[in-house]
Parts: structure tokens; sequence; C-alpha cells
């Protein structure tokens, strides 16, 4: 039986396991598997010894926080002091922060063990981490398939127990979907609920750090050690949760109203849309309330997702010149010369072509035409979803169309890819929470992922609803037999 | 809206990026499909504009500032760390000759 942050906080306050031998056991479990999962592109055992050594001295003088002694991973966009944080990409190979992240200082702070950074699509642009510059991570439930993306690395190590816990980032679906093909838990919290500060940015309206768990107390577990107010993030907000996140998890589901919209469930594979109505059946026989809804602006998320963040990354990704970090190409004539190749050398033509779709759409003559129109269907689907939360609490939807794909299937057409996120993109453009919980496999064993969706910062309640469900459905995905022994 | 290969040549040059002559055949045709992707907003525009109404200006307040204070920044040391064979400063290509 796999243990989870609490049981393990448990063990090391007995004695039973020293946080040393915990991190030992992982780190044999990577040191095993990794060679064929590639979940982790940067790995950390010293440092991770180093603190986990510090975290059992906390833990014998008593009052050692929850996450003290537990090892984790974090994907490779989120920054660690004179750690690598390469975001997977040529660019910034070689690249060490000189500070860290908000949510790793605050973690680091609490005694976490981290064992490494995760693989994951370069810049965090892609649904399968197949644009990794070290090549793709695979599923640890069948390794010919994919893990999904962009946090595919981080999904993989939860999946594979490489990792009690991992953070990913989520600007269109980066948490949900692979942790949606992994068969483990992903919280893309409200916009605004997570400091992004040293989150190395891609599309900064949309993108947003959350926790890849093995179980949704888990989820509620980290996601309370994360959030808060950051100075040092203009767009973090100061909201009050009350007690700890963990503490709503076991409340009564009676009553509480759930929305159903069609536009979820449009081209969706049939074997994910009966598991979807079995689960949605399964709140019903527990007495919630089912709420059939429009939300007709959904069909125009995807685009406006395109259209924005790509607009923004063009923006964001202007920084990599070769010049302070990172790659630098070896010949050239001019400083714009320089400029010109080491972006052309050092980025993968997925992130080349945002760039190039982002510059499009923010150039004279086809701003109006496109980024604006864009800014417009978000006000509309932002809108649409406040009408649909003044009558449901929660909404819930498949998390991806599909299960996961085969590896290399889909390198031809890249908005065949695109339309790939129809499920998870909404969520982002309206800055509200979802989370996405293993609820079946289909016939060629691979997991499916529910979503729970939220109004801003009602994490209490999708975790509510998701741990109510993960608790009350059976084993809906078979537990992975292998990675750490403890 | 079929695009030239003169505008994504133009658009690379805006991006500081460089294509070589096969990667933008390849590109022109990929980024025809993908500006066709993005024009699908207008399509269901011009179906129904009327309920997308303009968002105004939003209103920015300064009245709420933080006050600002000078605070140590990162040693040079430090920031310098990611670069080979610097001399205390970014080393780059002379602009003016």
């Amino acid at each position: 039986m796999r243990m989870g942050i609490t049981e393990l906080a448990v063990k090391l306050r007995k004695r039973e396991i020293s946080a040393v031998e915990l991190a030992k056991a992982y780190i044999d479990a990577i040191e095993e598997l990794n060679p064929v999962l590639n979940a982790y592109v940067h790995l950390t055992f010293d440092t991770a010894l180093e603190a986990a050594g510090q975290a059992d001295q906390l833990l014998k003088e008593g009052d050692a926080p929850l996450l003290c002694g537990i090892p984790m991973a974090l994907k490779d966009n989120i920054c660690t002091d004179g750690l690598p944080t390469t975001c997977c990409s040529k660019i910034l190979n070689g690249f060490k922060p000189y500070y860290d992240a908000t949510v790793w200082g605050k973690l680091k702070k609490q005694g976490a063990v981290l064992l490494g950074k995760t693989n994951m699509d370069e810049f965090a642009m892609g649904s399968t981490s197949e644009t990794s510059c070290y090549g793709a991570p695979r599923n640890p439930r069948n390794t010919n398939y994919v893990t999904g993306g962009s946090s595919g690395g981080s999904a993989a190590a939860v999946c594979a127990n490489l990792a009690v816990y991992s953070l990913g980032s989520d600007t269109g679906g980066s948490i949900r979907q692979p942790a949606s093909f992994c068969g483990v838990v992903g919280l893309k919290p409200t916009y605004g609920a997570v400091s992004r500060y040293g989150l190395i940015a891609y599309g900064s309206s949309l993108d947003q750090i959350g926790p890849l768990t093995n179980s949704v107390k888990d989820a509620a577990i980290v996601f309370d050690a994360i959030k808060g107010v950051d100075n040092r993030d203009q767009t973090s907000v100061d909201f009050d949760y009350g007690s700890s996140l963990a503490e709503y998890l076991d409340r009564d589901i009676k009553g509480i109203r759930i929305g159903v919209a069609e536009e979820f469930f449009d081209g969706i594979n049939p074997e994910i849309k009966s598991k979807i109505e079995e689960a949605i059946k399964l709140f019903e026989r527990n007495g919630a309330v089912i709420e059939n809804i429009r939300i007709p602006a959904l069909k125009l998320a995807l685009p406006v997702y395109y259209i924005i963040a790509c607009a923004e990354a063009s923006s964001n990704l202007g920084r990599y010149d070769g010049i302070r970090y990172g790659y630098r190409t070896p010949s050239y004539t001019s400083i714009d010369d320089m400029i010109v190749k080491t972006r052309s050398e050092g980025f993968g033509d997925e992130v080349k072509r945002r760039i190039m779709l982002g510059t499009y759409v923010l150039s004279s003559g086809y701003y109006d035409a496109y980024y604006k129109k864009a800014c417009l269907i978000r006000e509309e689907i932002n809108r649409e979803f406040d009408a649909v939360f003044e009558k449901c609490d929660v909404l819930v939807a498949p998390t991806a169309p599909s299960t996961a794909f085969p590896l290399n299937c889909r390198r031809t057409s890249p908005v065949e890819m695109y339309l790939s996120d129809i499920c998870t993109v909404p969520v982002n453009i309206a800055g509200v929470p979802a989370i996405s919980v293993p609820c079946g496999m289909d016939s060629n064993g691979l997991p499916i992922g529910m979503q729970i969706i939220g109004r801003r910062f009602g994490e209490a309640t999708i975790l509510q609803a998701a741990h109510f469900y993960e608790q009350n459905a059976g084993e809906v995905v078979s537990a992975y037999e292998g990675g750490a022994r403890i | 809206m079929a695009i030239s290969k003169t505008e994504i040549e133009k658009l690379a040059k805006l991006a500081k990026l460089s294509f070589s002559d096969e990667e933008l055949e390849r590109f022109t045709a990929e980024f025809d499909e993908i500006i066709a992707f993005a024009d699908t907003i207008n399509q269901y525009i011009e179906g129904g504009t009327e309920q997308i109404r303009s968002v105004g200006a939003r209103i920015v307040s300064f009245d709420d500032l933080r006050p600002d204070e000078v605070k140590p920044s990162l040693p040079s040391e430090k920031i310098l760390s990611n670069v080979e064979g610097h001399n205390g400063f970014f080393r780059v290509e002379r602009s003016k000759k």
C-alpha cells in the first residue's frame, strides 16, 4: 500500500524510518527506473541527502512541519538557487538560477527534500512532453505511451513512486492532462492563489503552479503549503481560505450543486464519457444535485487560448538572447547576428512556432483582428463562467478528450495537437481552479481523468468533491507496482 | 488566409529568428494551418458579435502603492556566475566600430 504524506510524516516522527533512509529509498528507485522513464532531467541527490540530514535533526527536536523530510520533485521551470533549471530547452543549457522561486522557498523552509527537476515540454509548450530537449518521458503505465504534458515528468515521477509529490505548472492544462494520462491527482489552483515568482514565464496571465500527488488529501496538503500572497508577484492575491484545506475534505457532499455542460463532452472518446457519467451518477446517488447547463462561449476557448498564450510567450521569451545566461551560439559576426543565431539554434520548433504566432497576432494590422478580439472573447467566457457558478458549486467534465497517445504519433500536425487541450484551456482563461482525479481505465489499461472545476478561490469545494469521489468510487485505477520501497 | 513566405520572413525578423530555406517551406505551410485555426474566432464573431460587449480600459488605482524602499540587489558575482570568461561585465560583440 502506497503511503501518503500524513502516513509518512507519522512514520518519520515515530522514528520507524529516518528522513535519510526515506530519501535513499527514493534515490534507489530513481536510479533503477529513471533510465527507462526519463521523468527526471536533473538529479539533486547530494542536496537531497543533505536536506534529509537536516530534516532528521528538525524531527528530533520536535515541532517539525508536516512536509519535513518528505522527498519530492519540481518541474524544470521552477527556479532553484544554484541548481539547474532549464525549461528542458537548449537555450537555457547549464543555467543555474541565483534565487529560489517562492514556492520552493516555502517548501524548503518546511524541510522538503528535493530529489531533482522533472522533464517537461520545452518552455511548457506542448501536450505530450515530447518537445523536451532531453527526449520524452515515458508513461509508467505503459512505456510506449506519452505521459501527457507539459508537466509530464512530474506526473510520471509521482505515478511511479519516484517522488511522494511534485510541483508542476499549468498554462492550458499542463498539470491536469498529464495527471489524467498517468492516473494521478493534479490541482491547478485559482490564478493568483500561488505566487508565480521564480516560475519561468510562458503565458503570464494564465500560468499557475500546483501539485501533482497520489491522493486528493496530499494535493490539499501541498496546496496549503505553497499558496498565499507574495509581494514579488503582483498578481498574487491575499485570500483567506480559513483553516487548512485538508480539514474541508471530509465534509458531506449532500446538496452540492454539480453543473454538467454539454460543450465539455463534444467529441470526447465514448469510453471516457461513460466513466464521467458513472461518476456523476455516484455523486447524484449521494445527494448531489445535478444541473445541466450550457457554456456556449467554450467553443471559442481554444483559439482564444492559443492567441493569448502565444502573444504573451512571444513577449516573455524575448529575453533569451545568449548574453546573460544559457546557450550562446559559437560563431557570429555582430551582436544582432549573435542574438538571432542563438535563438534560432537554442529554441525548438514548437517554441519557434508559438513565438511566431504570438508575434503575428501582436503585429501592426493584426492586433485588433486577433489579440484584441481574443481578449474580448475571454471576457465573455469569464462572464459565462460567473453565471454558471451562480447556479452551481462545481462543474464536472473530462480532463482530456482521449487517454494517453502512443509516443511519436502526432508529430505531423501542430493544430491537431492543440485540439487535445479543449477541456482544460477554458479553466485557465477564466482563472478558476480545477482538479483532475483518476476515474477509470480505458480498454487499453490507460487511465482516464475527471476534472472538477470550481469558482475562483473555491479550492475547498473542488477538493472536497474530489476527495469524496476518491473515497467512494473504489479502485478505479490500478496501483502502480514499483518505485520506492519503504 | 494564406500567408506568404515574405510575410513569414518579416515575422521571423521581428521575432529575432532565422530559418533555412527548407525550414521556411515547412513553417509557411504549418503557419497557414495555425492561422486558419486562429481565424475561427473571427468566423464565430461574424456569426454573432452583438453578444460580445466591449471591455472598457481597466481602471488601475495608484492610491495604494507600497513605499519605495531601497533594498539590496543580488551580488554581481552571483549574477555573472552563468557566463564564462566575464571581466565583471557581460561581454558582447562591439556594436560600433
